[in-house]
C-alpha cells in the first residue's frame, strides 16, 4: 500500500518507490530506499511527517503516495 | 602554503556554525535545511593560510535544487585541497550517504562527527576509530556549537590536504566491470583522481556530466551498451543499484561502529504531535505570528521606541545638537538642515530600531528552535490549494526580516515556475524596514490599536494567496506545484549566541542604512522642502508647500488621490520608499515634523493631541497608505535581489510591475469600499473600485488553462 495510507506509529518497510527518476533519486538520498524502515510520526490531512533512518521528513500526500510500503 | 578547505555535508548539520567558529565571521545560521544558499569564503582564525569555504548543504552530488548546484560545481570544478565532511552523528546513516560519494572525488576527505553530545545524551555510542578504519578517512569528533574538537579537526585536515583519496567501498562485480570499461573510455580526457567519480556518474546516466564530455554518437551508444549490460545482469537500473550498494555498505559500517539504545518517541516527535496537529496547527501558527507582531510593535517594542524617541533623541540629542549649533553661531539654514533634516529624518528611523530589534529577536528564536520548518509543512496544505508549495513559505518567513535574503532563499524550491512565483510574492510580507511604517501609523493614527501590526502580516499572506490563484490561471504558471519533501530538524532550545548574533546582524544593517542611504535621502528631502520659487526668485521658502519637493509631490499626488493619500508629502514618502522602506518614515519625520518635534509623533498621538501626521490621515486613508506601501515594488536592494534570482530582465520588470499594479488596485479597493461603507456616498472612485473588483473576481474564478507543458526544474532552468 502507499505510505499515505499507513497507520501512525506503525513501523513499515519501503517496498518500492514510484515516480520520475529525479524524484526517486532525491527520495533515495533522503533514505527512502527499498528495505528501509519507515514510521509515520504524524499526519495532517494527508501530509505526513515520517521517521526514516533517524531523521524526520515531511512529505505531501502526493509524494507519500509514491512510496509503497 | 595556502590550503583551500571546503565544508560539505547534509543540510542543517552545522556547517555554518562551524564556519563561524573557525573564521570568526558571523554568517547567518538557522535551524532548518537550506539556510545557506550561497558559498562563502573565510580564513581560519589561528592560521591565515587556511581558506575555508562554507557550502550550501547537499544530500548527494546529484543536485535536486539550485543551491545544491553551487556546492557540486565548487567541489567538482574548483577541486579544494581537502573536504571536511560534516556528519550529523545523531543521523549518521543518512549522512554517510554523501560521504560515500565524496570519497570518490579523489580529494582527501576528513569526516567531522558533529553533534556527538546529542548522541551521548540519547545513550548511543559511536566508535569513531572503527568508523575511520571502515571509511578509510580520518574521523574527528567535534561539537561545533561549543567549539570543541575544532582545532584538532583543522590540524587533521591540514595533514590530509593534498594527498590522495580512494574509496573503501565497491559496487557489485558486474557494475565494477562496467565502471572499469567506462573509465577506459574517458581516461585520456579525465584527471586520474576524478576518474572513478566521472565513471560512476556516466554509469548513472547523469545528464550534466554526460554533457561535459561531448561524446560522439558512437561513443554514446557504446556507453549505453555497457550500462545496459550491467543493468540486465543485475536486474536493476543503474542509478538504483549504485544507490543500493551505497546504503548496503553504510549499513555494514554502521552495524560495526554504532551502538544504539533504541528509544520510542523523541521529545521532537511529541512536540510535532501538537504543533502539526490537524486541528491545532493553524491556530497555533496564527497565535504565534500575532504574538510576534503584538510584542514587537505594540508592547515591548513600543515602550523602547518611546524611550528612544522622547528621551534619548527628543530630550537628549536634539536640544543638545540645536543648542550647540546655535551657540557656535551656525547659519540658520544649516541648523535647520541638521536639526530638522538629518536628526529629524534619520532620528525618526532610528527611533524604530528598538522595535525592529525586538521583532528580529523573536524571529531569530523562531528560526533557531526548529519551528520554521514545521510552518512550511503546515502551510503546504493551504498553499497547495493556491498553487504554491509549503517550501515557498520559508522565503516569506525570512522576508519578515529582510526581503533580500528572503528572495535568495527561493533557491531551495525545486520547480522553476514555483520559484519564480515565490520570488514575485515574497516581498509582500512586511519586512523589518516596513515595520516603522506600520508602527508609525498604528501609533499615530490608530491610537496604538493592537491589531494593526499583525494585520499587516496577514494582508501580506492574503496578497500572496490571491496572487497565487490568479497567476496560476495564466499560461506561464499553470500546473501543480512540486510535491513537498523537506527534512525537519530536531527542536532545540535556541542558543543565546545564535539568537543574539542574528538579531544584531540584522539590526546593525538597518542602523548602517540609517547612517548612509537614509541620511543622504534626508538631506535631499530637507533641501527639496526648504527651497523653491519665492516672489524674489529661487531661494529658501518659509512655507513648505511652496517648495520644490512639494511641486514634484503634488504632481505625483494626483496618482494617489483615488487611494486616499493624495497629499504631496505621502507621495514623496512613497516614492522615496523605493530607496529604503524606512525612508517613508524618514520623510514624514522631515516634512511633518516642523520645529523639530518629528520624533514625538507617536507619543503625542497617544495623548490625543493633534499630531501633524494624524492631521493628514484618516484611519481609512492611513490603512490604504499602509497597504500600498507594504505591497508595492520593494526597495532597490530587494529589486536587485529579484533581478539576480530571476536572471532575466523581462521577468524582473514583470515582477515589479505586477507588484505595483497589485498594490495600487488593492489599496484602491480598501479606500473606496471603506468610504462607501462608512457612508461617504457613491462616486467615480467607487465605480472604479467595483470595476477593479470585477476584474479580480474574473481573474480568480476563470477556468484554468489546459496545462500540457512539463514543468521545468529550477536546476535545469538555471543552465538554459
Amino acid at each position: 500500500m502507499p505510505l499515505s495510507m499507513a497507520n501512525t506509529g506503525a513501523v513499515n518497510t519501503v517496498k518500492k518507490i514510484r515516480g520520475k527518476d529525479e524524484t526517486r533519486q532525491f527520495l533515495a538520498t533522503l533514505g527512502f530506499v527499498e528495505g528501509a524502515a519507515v514510521t509515520v510520526v504524524s499526519s495532517m490531512a494527508g501530509n505526513l511527517i515520517v521517521c526514516i533512518k533517524d531523521s524526520r521528513v515531511a512529505l505531501s500526500q502526493q509524494m507519500a503516495s509514491r512510496i509503497m510500503v | 602554503m595556502p590550503i583551500r578547505l571546503a565544508l560539505a555535508g547534509n543540510p542543517n548539520c552545522g556547517k555554518t556554525t562551524l564556519f563561524n567558529d573557525l573564521t570568526g565571521s558571523t554568517q547567518y545560521v538557522g535551524n532548518w535545511p537550506g539556510v545557506t544558499v550561497e558559498k562563502k569564503e573565510g580564513r581560519y582564525r589561528a592560521d591565515k593560510d587556511v581558506y575555508i569555504m562554507d557550502l550550501p548543504g547537499i544530500y548527494s552530488l546529484s543536485p535536486y535544487t539550485l543551491e545544491e548546484v553551487v556546492t557540486r560545481d565548487y567541489i567538482v570544478g574548483e577541486k579544494p585541497d581537502v573536504i571536511v565532511n560534516l556528519v550529523d552523528a545523531s543521523n549518521i546513516e543518512r549522512n554517510l550517504y554523501l560521504t560515500t560519494q565524496l570519497v570518490e572525488m579523489g580529494i582527501p576527505v576528513v569526516v567531522a562527527l558533529n553533534m556527538m553530545d546529542v548522541v551521548r545524551k540519547q545513550g548511543d555510542r559511536i566508535d569513531s576509530t572503527a568508523l575511520s578504519k571502515a571509511l578509510g578517512v580520518p574521523v574527528v569528533e567535534i561539537a561545533a556549537i561549543k567549539g570543541e574538537g575544532v582545532q584538532q579537526l583543522i590540524e587533521t585536515a591540514k595533514k590530509a590536504a593534498g594527498g590522495a583519496q580512494a574509496p573503501k567501498h565497491s559496487f557489485p562485480a558486474e557494475a565494477e566491470k562496467a565502471l572499469e570499461q567506462i573509465g577506459g573510455m574517458i581516461s585520456d580526457v579525465t584527471d586520474r583522481s576524478q576518474l572513478r567519480w566521472f565513471s560512476i556518474k556516466l554509469f548513472e546516466r547523469d545528464e550534466k556530466v554526460l554533457g561535459r564530455f561531448h561524446f560522439s554518437e558512437d561513443t554514446r551508444r557504446e556507453l549505453e551498451e555497457i550500462v545496459a549490460e550491467a543493468e540486465a545482469a543485475l536486474d536493476d537500473d543503474a542509478e538504483s543499484l549504485i544507490t543500493d550498494a551505497r546504503y548496503t555498505y553504510i549499513g555494514e559500517v554502521v552495524k560495526d561502529c554504532v551502538r544504539k539504545s533504541r528509544s520510542g518517541m523523541t521529545t521532537s516527535d511529541k512536540i510535532d504531535r501538537i504543533v502539526t496537529n490537524r486541528i491545532l496547527a493553524l491556530p497555533i501558527f496564527a497565535i504565534v505570528m500575532i504574538a510576534v507582531y503584538y510584542i514587537a510593535v505594540t508592547t515591548v517594542g513600543a515602550i523602547l521606541t518611546d524611550f528612544t524617541n522622547d528621551t534619548f533623541v527628543g530630550e537628549w540629542i536634539q536640544p543638545a545638537v540645536e543648542g550647540f549649533l546655535v551657540n557656535i553661531g551656525t547659519a540658520d539654514w544649516l541648523t535647520g538642515l541638521i536639526v530638522d533634516g538629518i536628526v529629524g529624518g534619520v532620528g525618526a528611523v532610528i527611533g524604530f530600531v528598538p522595535q525592529m530589534l525586538v521583532l528580529f529577536l523573536m524571529l531569530a528564536v523562531l528560526e533557531d528552535c526548529g519551528y520554521m520548518a514545521r510552518v512550511a509543512f503546515i502551510m503546504d496544505r493551504i498553499f497547495r490549494r493556491f498553487g504554491l508549495s509549503g517550501k515557498s513559505f520559508i522565503p516569506m518567513l525570512i522576508g519578515m526580516g529582510c526581503g533580500v535574503p528572503g528572495v535568495m532563499a527561493s533557491r531551495t524550491i525545486e520547480q522553476d515556475r514555483d520559484r519564480k512565483m515565490t520570488i514575485m510574492t515574497t516581498t509582500f510580507i512586511p519586512c523589518g524596514a516596513k515595520m516603522p511604517i506600520v508602527a508609525l501609523l498604528a501609533g499615530s493614527v490608530f491610537g496604538g490599536a493592537w491589531w494593526v501590526a499583525p494585520s499587516a502580516f496577514f494582508v501580506g499572506i492574503a496578497a500572496i494567496i490571491i496572487s497565487g490563484i490568479l497567476l496560476k490561471k495564466t499560461k506561464m504558471f499553470a500546473g501543480d506545484p512540486a510535491p513537498f519533501v523537506m527534512e525537519l530538524p530536531q527542536y532545540h532550545v535556541p542558543t543565546a549566541g545564535n539568537v543574539l548574533r542574528a538579531t544584531w546582524e540584522r539590526g546593525w544593517s538597518f542602523i548602517k542604512k540609517a547612517g548612509t542611504v537614509i541620511t543622504l535621502a534626508s538631506i535631499l528631502v530637507w533641501f527639496g522642502s526648504s527651497f523653491g520659487m519665492t516672489p524674489d526668485g529661487f531661494g529658501m521658502v518659509e512655507d513648505m508647500d511652496a517648495s520644490v519637493i512639494a511641486a514634484i509631490g503634488s504632481a505625483l499626488a494626483v496618482l494617489f488621490r483615488p487611494l486616499g493619500f493624495g497629499t504631496w508629502q505621502s507621495s514623496v514618502a512613497t516614492v522615496l520608499g523605493l530607496v529604503a522602506k524606512e525612508e517613508v518614515v524618514g520623510v514624514f519625520g522631515s516634512l511633518y515634523g516642523v520645529a523639530g518635534d518629528a520624533l514625538e509623533l507617536v507619543e503625542e498621538a497617544e495623548f490625543g493631541a493633534l499630531s501633524p501626521i494624524a492631521a493628514h490621515f484618516t484611519m481609512l486613508s492611513a490603512y490604504s497608505f499602509m497597504v500600498f506601501n507594504l505591497l508595492c515594488a520593494p526597495c532597490f536592494a530587494a529589486i536587485g535581489a529579484i533581478k539576480r534570482e530571476m536572471n532575466n530582465a523581462r521577468w524582473t520588470w514583470f515582477a515589479i510591475g505586477y507588484q505595483t499594479v497589485f498594490a495600487y488596485s488593492m489599496s484602491l479597493m480598501v479606500y473606496q469600499f471603506g468610504l462607501l461603507f462608512t457612508g461617504a456616498g457613491f462616486g467615480i472612485g467607487t465605480v472604479a473600485a467595483i470595476l477593479v473588483l470585477a476584474v479580480y473576481i474574473w481573474l480568480l474564478f476563470r477556468k484554468a488553462p489546459e496545462h500540457t507543458t512539463q514543468s521545468l526544474r529550477s536546476v535545469n532552468a538555471a543552465t538554459v
